[in-house]
């Protein structure tokens, strides 16, 4: 397998705000074509990291690379191909969305105005495109916000949190370009989010960063196949009546319950059950989300 | 870099706020030609109201009562002047000898009827002379009173010159040779009358012969002065010479040089009846062009483009300086098609008039090469009050306390300049509100503080604007984006 190039790369990052340590020893590697999640709960980091990926803080210690350019020393050739939103999609509310994004490209050389309608159309935005921002729904802000990230073909895209306020039908949309973009395009995605759900369906990495600190990165896969569980799944019609049989059965919803067996007791249980009359609909290994695992990892959300 | 400030000219020209800022200042600009227009009103004649306020007060008053005599006394004459005027129509030559000529006698007589010692025989002998004038001023003649004036100022002048010969005592020669150039001004004047033809009244001519004739007696005054003059003194001089000069030059020419109230008058005083409009509206500007975008959040949209910080913040400075000449460029456009609508663009023929003291003679120059060297020593005022909220938006990052402050200061300078001047508070010449009107440098007049000069101002705005902008400039290089 050839290997991928790394579009950004941060090194042992530190940030103090005085004497708080906000970040500590954080490090990680986006290739082209990636899409890494980086989850974390409310004040671990996440922002604070892309902040200083994006040169909008100064970094206490450590170095960040952006397509093999520093961020601090090379500033304007490392950031000249990342797009990004930061918090919000930060938008001039009082021009349209076509006049942001005109402001946009003027600032960088060799966008025309095709460029800009090809991206209005990729976010699906070409009906509203000459209103005002201050009439666009906190969705129609998120797409322009996209818009104006990827108008000039970057090949690092930085997004936090860019699901808020999308309807489902919008996530969905919103999963498909991405995954498009890191597909055909090379781009190399780094997307912070709250909604694991999102991230499970996305991303192919995942960095877990809690307190300042990255306690995981790894692919997607790896994560959830870290097996230190055993549950089977039964759905039966008689809860209780196998609650009498086997003590250790856990109820779940819907007629559902686990049970703590390996792989090769299963047939023993089923046999067990169909002599006692209990109807089996369903027997599947349970397998973890990004969620448990996530809350695996961080031990709940505690800001210290 | 041009890219940027387009796109900064961009931003500032599609919010309305401007558009709304320039239709108030359009309303202010036609209000100001309107009352200019219709307002304008130099007379000097007592209104109605102060003559309805005089005849109430003199019938409170007893004429036998010690306390109240002068004042009876005073309104009286003045009352009787009034009503002697009523006769006549507004702008009659013959209200103008009635309130001086006339006015004098009746005072007079008016002191031999009610005040301390009472003289009936003396009543009688004024009462005749003003019939006598009375009789003159039914022919509608006012040459003759002209030719008159000229005559008794020729007099006057020949009796002191007279008087003169037989003095010995050195400072009563010198008393009196004061009092013959002032009788030799009141002869010029009085001649002027005549040559030119300047009947009686209160037009511009008449106003000039007054100032002329005021303004000429200072002068001579302060040039016969033995003690050397004071700084204010010089000023003073300064200020009467030039009055002089200009008055003389209406007087000549037939000219009314200092008429305000047409487009040209307001050119020509341009920056102090529009000077806070432009303020006002560049500090609008400067004070919101940064912290709005960090209030707002688009900071971050800016700054993670290929462009170096400080390429940014520049591209800002230089957009606020575009702005400071569009409103001055601006409120120009918007006087020049208001004004001329109002007054016509007429008057913009008469050049504006300047003394200068180097040369010592008067300096004719158009109007709009007038208005060019306002805008050019008023321009450093605007720039650094400008900077000053531009560094304040940027360093606090907050729009209410980059607007208010320059706001203050530029609305306080005149106050901290007039205190500084009369208590000569000299360290004070090194703060920036003396120095920044480059006008005092114009035509070698004297400069508010002695010892002010071209160069010394010009460094000290410099140190001032420096001042402010490197700390800005480090600031924003710097600065930390925080979480919104």
């Amino acid at each position: 397998m050839e290997k991928k190039k790394t579009v950004l790369k941060c090194e042992n990052l530190d940030k103090n705000f005085g004497k708080k340590q906000i970040l500590s020893d954080v490090s990680f590697e986006v290739q082209e074509g990636d899409i890494l999640g980086f989850i974390g709960p409310n004040g671990a980091g996440k922002t604070t990291t892309i902040k200083l990926v994006l040169g909008l803080q100064s970094i206490s210690k450590g170095k960040v690379t952006i397509n093999g350019y520093d961020i601090k020393s090379q500033f304007t050739k490392a950031i000249e191909r990342v797009g990004a939103i930061v918090e919000n999609p930060d938008l001039y509310m009082y021009l349209s969305g076509l006049e942001n994004l005109k402001l946009i490209s003027n600032l960088y050389s060799g966008i025309s105005n095709d460029r800009i309608d090809e991206v209005v159309k990729l976010v699906k935005l070409e009906n509203r495109i000459k209103d005002k921002v201050s009439k666009y729904s906190l969705g129609m802000r998120q797409r322009l916000g996209i818009a104006q990230a990827i108008l000039h073909s970057p090949n690092l895209l930085i997004l936090d949190e860019p699901t808020n306020g999308l309807d489902p039908e919008g996530i969905k949309e919103m999963r498909e370009l991405l995954v498009e973009l890191a597909q055909k395009e090379k781009m190399a995605i780094l997307i912070s989010s709250h909604n694991l759900a999102e991230l499970d369906n996305l991303c192919n990495k995942v960095c877990i960063i809690k307190n300042g600190k990255i306690i995981e990165t790894s692919n997607i896969s790896d994560i959830k196949k870290q097996e230190n569980t055993q549950f089977k799944i039964f759905e039966v019609n008689d809860i209780e009546k196998m609650k009498q049989l086997y003590p250790k059965t856990i109820k779940m919803k819907n007629n559902q319950c686990k049970l703590d067996i390996a792989k090769d007791e299963i047939p023993e249980v089923i046999k067990k059950l169909v002599e006692n009359q209990i109807k089996i609909y369903e027997v599947k290994e349970e397998e973890k989300s990004l969620e448990q695992a996530f809350f695996e990892k961080t031990g709940g959300n505690v800001i210290e | 870099m041009s890219k940027l400030i387009k796109n900064e000219l961009t931003k500032i020209f599609k919010k309305k706020s401007i558009y709304i800022t320039l239709l108030v200042i359009l309303a202010f600009v036609i209000l100001t030609n309107c009352i200019y227009k219709f307002f304008y009103n130099s007379s000097t004649f007592y209104g109605d109201t102060y003559i309805e306020y005089a005849k109430e007060e003199l019938a409170k008053l007893d004429p036998n009562k010690v306390s109240d005599i002068k004042m009876y006394i005073d309104l009286k004459t003045t009352v009787e002047i009034y009503e002697m005027q009523e006769k006549y129509e507004k702008d009659d030559w013959r209200r103008d000898i009635l309130s001086v000529q006339v006015g004098t006698y009746i005072n007079e007589k008016n002191n031999y009827l009610y005040g301390e010692d009472k003289d009936l025989e003396k009543v009688a002998q004024v009462q005749e002379k003003i019939n006598k004038i009375m009789e003159k001023l039914e022919k509608d003649d006012w040459k003759y009173f002209a030719n008159e004036e000229l005559e008794n100022a020729k007099l006057a002048l020949s009796d002191l010159e007279e008087q003169k010969k037989n003095m010995e005592d050195k400072q009563e020669i010198k008393n009196l040779e004061s009092s013959i150039e002032n009788a030799k001004i009141d002869e010029e004047v009085a001649r002027y009358r005549v040559d030119k033809d300047i009947k009686y009244g209160n037009d511009y001519r008449n106003r000039a012969l007054n100032e002329y004739q005021s303004c000429a007696k200072n002068v001579k005054n302060y040039e016969n002065s033995d003690q050397k003059l004071e700084y204010s003194d010089q000023k003073r001089y300064n200020t009467d010479l030039e009055e002089r000069e200009i008055n003389r030059y209406i007087i000549e020419n037939n000219v009314d040089i200092n008429k305000g109230n047409d487009i040209r008058g307001i050119l020509r005083n341009f920056f102090s009846e529009y000077g806070l409009f432009i303020i006002v509206m560049v500090i609008m500007i400067a004070g919101t062009i940064v912290s709005e975008e960090f209030s707002k959040g688009t900071i971050k949209l800016l700054l993670v483009k290929p462009y170096p910080r400080y390429k940014i913040l520049m591209s800002k400075w230089i957009t606020v300086m575009i702005m400071i000449l569009f409103s001055i460029v601006a409120l120009i456009v918007m006087e020049l098609i208001v004004g001329g609508i109002i007054f016509g663009y007429d008057s913009l023929s008469v050049p504006v008039l300047h003394y200068n003291f180097d040369t010592q003679s008067l300096e004719a120059i158009n109007v709009f090469a007038d208005l060019g060297l306002q805008t050019i020593t008023q321009l450093p005022k605007v720039i650094l009050l400008a900077m000053l909220a531009f560094s304040f938006s940027t360093l606090f990052t907050n729009s209410a306390v980059a607007i208010a402050i320059p706001l203050l200061g530029y609305m306080s300078a005149d106050v901290i300049n007039s205190l500084v001047v009369n208590f000569k508070v000299d360290f004070m010449r090194f703060f920036v509100s003396l120095n920044w009107d480059f006008g005092q440098y114009l035509y070698g007049n004297l400069p508010k503080l002695e010892g002010l000069t071209l160069w010394f101002s010009a460094i000290i705005c410099i140190l001032y604007f420096v001042a402010m902008i490197i700390p800005t400039f480090i600031t924003f290089k710097k600065r930390n984006i925080k979480n919104v």
